[in-house]
C-alpha cells in the first residue's frame, strides 16, 4: 500500500479558520484517549467507535463527514468477550485482529483519541502508517489513527514539522472541538496498582504545563469553541472495585487474600478488608496465587505493586488505601488544574469525575426505573475490560455533553435516544447464548496484558524513588 | 476459586429497589360520590340537600330529618384515556404508547334514618379512591410500572343534629379498607448482550380486606336568610397499615448462568411478605348555595392535604435488601366547583356544573404509575322522581391539562402526558 499524503491538510496549517458567529458542526474534531476513541472491551471496534460520546456527539449535532479511524470486527486488539458469567471468564475473543477500514482517508480523522495517550502524547506522539502496514508497528494505535509522521509546511518547501494530534486537529481547520485527556496520565496507576510519579502517574507540575500548552495552542489557531472533561476517580472503576481481598468460605467466613507486602519490602502478610484486588489478579488467583495454602491455594503471594523483571514490567494486583488516598488527591489536583486554565480560557468544563462520583456514590444513573451502575459486567456502563465505557457509557455521557454544549453556547441538539442505545435489537428476550460457556476461569492474562499494551508505563524510569506524597 | 461476594452484593445493589414508591395515590381520588351532585360539577358542599351529603357535607342530613328514612345507592362508571408522548434521552422522541382500556365503577351507598325531628343517624359507604393504571406489557415504561390499582372503600356511621332550624352539625367515623396492586417488570443489564434485559416481574399486592385504618369527620351546615345556605367539612386523613405479599416471576434470558446468578438473589417463585403505609390524605371543603324559585346555583372550594405526604417505604420482611423508599415532594390541592340546577316540574330537574382540580403531583413525578395534572371538568345531569323513589343521573367530562415532566422525571422517563375522562353514572333514592 502506498504512504498516505495528508495533502488537503497541510493547506489549513497555515493560520486559523474563519471566526464562526455561532457554533457550528460542520468541522467536529475530538481529541482524547481510548475513551475518546471509542475503545471497549480492550480494543477499537467499529461498533463501539460509531457509538463512541464524540460519534453520538457527532450523529445528534448533525456534524458533516465525521471520520473515524474504523476498524472491523473482532476489532484491535479483538475485543475482549465474556465467555462466561459465571464462573466469570473474560479473554479475548480472536487470534486475528480486525482490520482497518477507513485508512484511506485523505485528511485527518475527525476523532483524533489515540488509546494509551497521556497529554504528552497528544501533544508530541506521532503515528506513521507505513508501520502499521509493514507490521512493524510498536504503537499500532498511534499508526493507525495519526499516519503522517511528519507534513510538509509549506508544501514543495521540504520544510517538515511533525503531524501529533494536536498538530492534526488543528489542520482540520475546526469549527467545535471537544478535548477530554489526562486519564492515562493517571490510569496507569491503577492498572499497574503502583502510583509512581514519572512512571504511572505524570508528575503534576509537567501534566499542568502540557495542559495549557494544549489549550493555548489550540484558542490560539483555531477559533473552535471547545469543551473540556475532567478526569474520573480510576479507582472506582470495576477494574478496581470488584474483587475482594477475601475469599468468603462458608462456615469459616473471610479469609484474607495474601499480599507481597505494603510498603514495598514489607513482608508478605494479609491483605487488609479495605484494600482493593484488580481484575488483574483473577487469573493468578485461579492459579491459587494469593490464597492461603489450607484454603487449598499456593501461599504465594499476590504481587501488590509493580516490579520490573528482567527489563519487563510486572504490575501489580494489589491497592492499598494509601495508595489511593495518592491516587485521588493526584486526580483532585489535575481537575483543578484543568478547572482553572479552561476558566482562564473561557473553556466549559465537562465535570466527568463529579458525573461518575454520583453514580459510584449510590445514585446510580436511573433510566425509565432502570439502574445503571458502575458494577463490573450488569451495571451497563462499563465493557468486559473494566476500566472503558461500553456504548450505554458512552451514551450517558453524551447526554451530559450535549446537555451542557446546549446550555453554554445556546445550541438546539437533539438529545441520545438511550432507548435505542438500550435496546438494540430489542430488550427483551436476547435469546440463546451466542457461545459455548465457561473455558477455565476469570479475567484471563490475556485479557490483562491487552488492557496494560494500551496503558503507558516508561520503564527506564521504574527504579525511580517511590511517590506516596499527595502534592 | 475467584471471590463472589463482593460481585454478588454489586448484584443485589442493581435491582435493589424493587418496591416502586406508593406516593402516587394523589391521582386516582374520586370526588364522584352521588350523581347528582357530580352533575352539578360536585359543588354540594353548600347544598347538601340528599343521601349524597353524607360525603359533601353530612351536617346536610340534619335538614333531611322530615322526609323519612332514605337510601341511596349508586355506582359511577369511569372511563379515562391516556396517551404519552416521549422524549430523548428516554424513552426517545417520536416514542408513542397509550393505557389500556379499563372501566371503573366505584359504588355509593347512603342511609338517612331520622331519629326524631332533631338526630339523624348515618350510614355512608364510598370508594374515596379507586382508579388505576395499566399500560402494554412491552411499553417503555414497564420498569416503573405496568400496572397499578389503588382502592379506599370507606364506611362511615354518623349522627346528624340540628341545633336549630338554622344549623345543623355532625360528626362521623371513618373506617377504611385499602386495596393495593402493583406490577412492574425488573430490568437488568444482561452481561452477555450488555443490553437492557427484562429478568423478570415484581407484582406487589394486599390479598385481603383486613388492611384498614381510621378516621374522623365533622361538619356544620347552615341555612341563611334570602335562599342562602352554607357548608363546611372537614375529613380526617386515614392512615392504612398495610400487609402485602410480594411476587416475583423471573423471565429467563436465555443465559442459564446469568439466570441462575440473578436467580439466587431475588426470591423467584416465592411469595415476600412486606408491610407498607399509604396515608389518605385529609380533604376540607366550604361551600355556599343560593336557592331561588326553580333555581339553585351552588360553589365550594376544597383541597386536600397532600404536602404531607413525602416519603413511604415498603418493607420486604424477610428480604430487607430489596426494600425501597422514594421521596417526592407533592403539594397541596385545590378545587373549585360551580354547579346549578334547575327544577323544571315536580318530576324533573337539570343540573350543570363546572370544575377545577389541581394536581398535587410535581412535573418531576409524573411516570407511567401515575401522570397526573390541573383538571378542568364539565358536567350535566338530570333527576326523575317518581312518588317515594328518584333518579339522579350525571355525566362528567374531565379535560386533562397536557402536561409534560419536560426533562425533570425523577425516573428519568421524559415526555408529555394527554389525558381524558369520562364519567357516567346513575343513583337511585329510596324514601321509606
Amino acid at each position: 500500500m502506498k504512504k498516505i499524503v495528508i495533502a488537503a491538510a497541510v493547506v489549513a496549517l497555515v493560520g486559523a479558520g474563519t471566526a464562526a458567529a455561532q457554533v457550528s458542526f460542520a468541522r467536529y474534531v475530538a481529541l482524547g484517549d481510548s475513551i475518546t476513541a471509542g475503545v471497549a472491551s480492550g480494543g477499537l471496534m467499529q461498533f463501539y467507535q460509531e457509538r463512541s460520546y464524540p460519534g453520538m456527539l457527532a450523529q445528534y449535532a448533525q456534524a458533516n463527514d465525521f471520520q473515524q479511524p474504523l476498524v472491523s470486527a473482532p476489532g484491535l486488539p479483538p475485543l475482549l468477550e465474556l465467555q462466561s458469567f459465571y464462573p466469570p471468564a473474560i479473554a479475548p475473543s480472536s487470534n486475528t485482529p480486525g482490520q482497518p477500514v477507513n485508512l484511506a482517508l485523505a485528511r485527518p480523522y475527525n476523532n483524533l483519541g489515540v488509546p494509551g495517550f497521556t497529554i504528552y502524547d497528544m501533544l508530541n506522539t506521532v503515528g506513521d502508517v507505513n508501520n502499521l502496514i509493514a507490521g512493524t508497528s510498536t504503537e499500532p494505535e498511534a499508526d493507525l489513527i495519526l499516519r503522517t509522521p511528519a507534513v510538509e509546511v509549506p508544501p514543495g518547501s521540504g520544510n517538515y514539522v511533525p503531524f501529533p494530534a494536536i498538530t492534526q486537529a488543528i489542520a482540520l481547520d475546526p469549527t467545535f472541538l471537544t478535548m477530554w485527556i489526562g486519564n492515562n496520565d493517571i490510569l496507569g496507576a491503577a492498572a499497574y496498582a503502583t502510583p509512581i510519579d514519572g512512571v504511572t502517574m505524570t508528575p503534576l507540575a509537567a501534566f499542568e504545563a502540557m495542559y495549557a500548552a494544549a489549550l493555548t495552542t489550540l484558542t490560539s489557531q483555531t477559533t473552535a469553541p471547545m469543551v473540556v472533561m475532567t478526569i474520573p476517580d480510576v479507582t472506582a472503576i470495576p477494574f478496581v472495585t470488584t474483587l475482594a481481598p477475601y475469599l468468603d468460605v462458608p462456615g469459616v467466613g473471610r479469609v484474607p487474600l495474601i499480599g507481597s507486602g505494603f510498603p514495598p519490602g514489607s513482608p508478605p502478610g494479609p491483605l487488609p478488608e479495605d484494600a482493593y484486588v484488580t481484575l488483574g489478579a483473577s487469573s493468578l488467583l485461579a492459579q491459587g496465587i494469593g490464597i492461603p495454602l489450607e484454603l487449598g491455594g499456593t501461599g504465594i503471594p499476590l504481587p501488590e505493586d509493580l516490579t520490573v523483571v528482567q527489563a519487563q514490567a510486572v504490575p501489580g494486583v494489589v491497592l492499598r488505601q494509601e495508595e489511593v488516598q495518592v491516587i485521588n488527591a493526584r486526580i483532585a489536583a489535575m481537575n483543578n488544574a484543568i478547572r482553572s486554565l479552561a476558566n482562564a480560557h473561557g473553556i466549559p468544563v465537562l465535570d466527568v469525575n463529579a458525573f461518575f462520583d454520583r453514580i459510584v456514590s449510590g445514585h446510580p444513573y436511573v433510566v425509565g426505573g432502570v439502574d445503571l451502575t458502575a458494577d463490573f459486567l450488569v451495571g451497563g456502563i462499563f465493557s468486559y475490560d473494566g476500566v472503558h465505557p461500553q456504548n450505554i457509557g458512552h451514551g450517558i455521557i453524551a447526554v451530559e455533553l450535549i446537555d451542557l454544549v446546549n446550555d453554554y453556547y445556546g445550541t438546539n441538539i437533539p438529545q441520545v435516544n438511550l432507548d435505542e442505545v438500550l435496546c438494540m435489537g430489542g430488550c427483551s428476550n436476547p435469546g440463546p447464548p451466542a457461545f459455548a460457556l465457561s473455558k477455565e476461569a476469570v479475567y484471563t492474562e490475556e485479557a490483562f496484558a491487552q488492557l496494560l499494551d494500551l496503558f503507558p508505563v516508561r520503564l527506564p524510569q521504574v527504579h525511580s524513588t517511590r511517590n506516596t506524597s499527595t502534592d | 476459586m475467584i471471590a463472589m461476594s463482593r460481585r454478588q452484593i454489586f448484584l443485589a445493589a442493581a435491582v435493589v429497589v424493587l418496591a416502586p414508591t406508593l406516593t402516587w395515590g394523589a391521582g386516582f381520588a374520586l370526588f364522584e360520590h352521588g350523581n347528582r351532585a357530580m352533575a352539578m360539577g360536585g359543588a354540594f358542599t353548600g347544598l347538601a340537600d340528599d343521601p349524597s351529603a353524607l360525603y359533601w357535607n353530612p351536617a346536610g342530613t340534619a335538614f333531611q330529618l322530615d322526609e323519612g328514612v332514605k337510601v341511596m345507592a349508586g355506582v359511577t362508571f369511569i372511563t379515562a384515556t391516556q396517551d404519552f408522548y416521549g422524549d430523548s434521552p428516554y424513552p426517545g422522541d417520536g416514542y408513542e404508547a397509550s393505557q389500556e382500556d379499563q372501566v371503573f365503577f366505584p359504588p355509593h351507598f347512603y342511609v338517612v334514618y331520622p331519629l326524631g325531628d332533631r338526630i339523624a343517624l348515618n350510614f355512608a359507604m364510598m370508594t374515596p379512591f379507586g382508579l388505576g393504571t395499566w399500560w402494554d406489557e412491552g411499553h417503555a415504561g414497564r420498569f416503573i410500572s405496568k400496572r397499578a390499582d389503588l382502592k379506599l372503600y370507606n364506611m362511615s356511621p354518623g349522627i346528624a343534629f340540628k341545633v336549630n332550624d338554622n344549623v345543623g352539625v355532625a360528626v362521623g367515623l371513618d373506617y377504611g379498607i385499602g386495596q393495593v396492586d402493583l406490577t412492574r417488570n425488573i430490568g437488568l443489564v444482561n452481561p452477555y448482550t450488555q443490553q437492557l434485559a427484562d429478568i423478570g416481574q415484581v407484582h406487589i399486592h394486599s390479598d385481603d380486606l383486613s388492611n384498614d385504618g381510621f378516621g374522623w369527620n365533622a361538619s356544620i351546615h347552615a341555612k341563611l336568610a334570602h335562599g342562602f345556605s352554607v357548608g363546611a367539612t372537614y375529613r380526617s386523613a386515614i392512615e392504612v397499615d398495610f400487609e402485602g405479599v410480594g411476587s416475583f416471576t423471573q423471565y429467563p434470558t436465555g443465559y442459564p448462568d446469568f439466570d441462575a446468578v440473578v436467580g439466587s438473589i431475588i426470591p423467584f417463585g416465592q411469595k415476600a411478605n412486606l408491610t407498607s403505609r399509604i396515608e389518605f390524605p385529609e380533604y376540607w371543603t366550604v361551600g355556599v348555595a343560593w336557592t331561588h324559585e326553580q333555581w339553585t346555583v351552588s360553589g365550594s372550594y376544597g383541597a386536600q392535604g397532600w404536602s404531607s405526604f413525602q416519603s413511604l417505604p415498603i418493607n420486604f420482611t424477610e428480604h430487607p435488601e430489596l426494600s425501597g423508599e422514594e421521596e417526592f415532594n407533592y403539594e397541596d390541592v385545590d378545587q373549585y366547583r360551580l354547579g346549578a340546577e334547575y327544577r323544571a316540574s315536580d318530576t324533573w330537574a337539570f343540573q350543570g356544573g363546572l370544575l377545577f382540580d389541581n394536581t398535587p403531583q410535581p412535573k418531576s413525578a409524573m411516570s407511567p404509575l401515575l401522570g397526573d395534572g390541573d383538571r378542568t371538568g364539565i358536567s350535566v345531569g338530570f333527576s326523575w322522581s317518581h312518588g317515594a323513589m328518584q333518579t339522579d343521573v350525571g355525566y362528567l367530562y374531565l379535560m386533562f391539562d397536557e402536561r409534560g415532566t419536560d426533562g425533570t422525571s425523577l425516573s428519568n422517563y421524559n415526555g408529555r402526558y394527554e389525558t381524558q375522562a369520562n364519567l357516567l353514572g346513575a343513583s337511585l333514592t329510596l324514601r321509606f
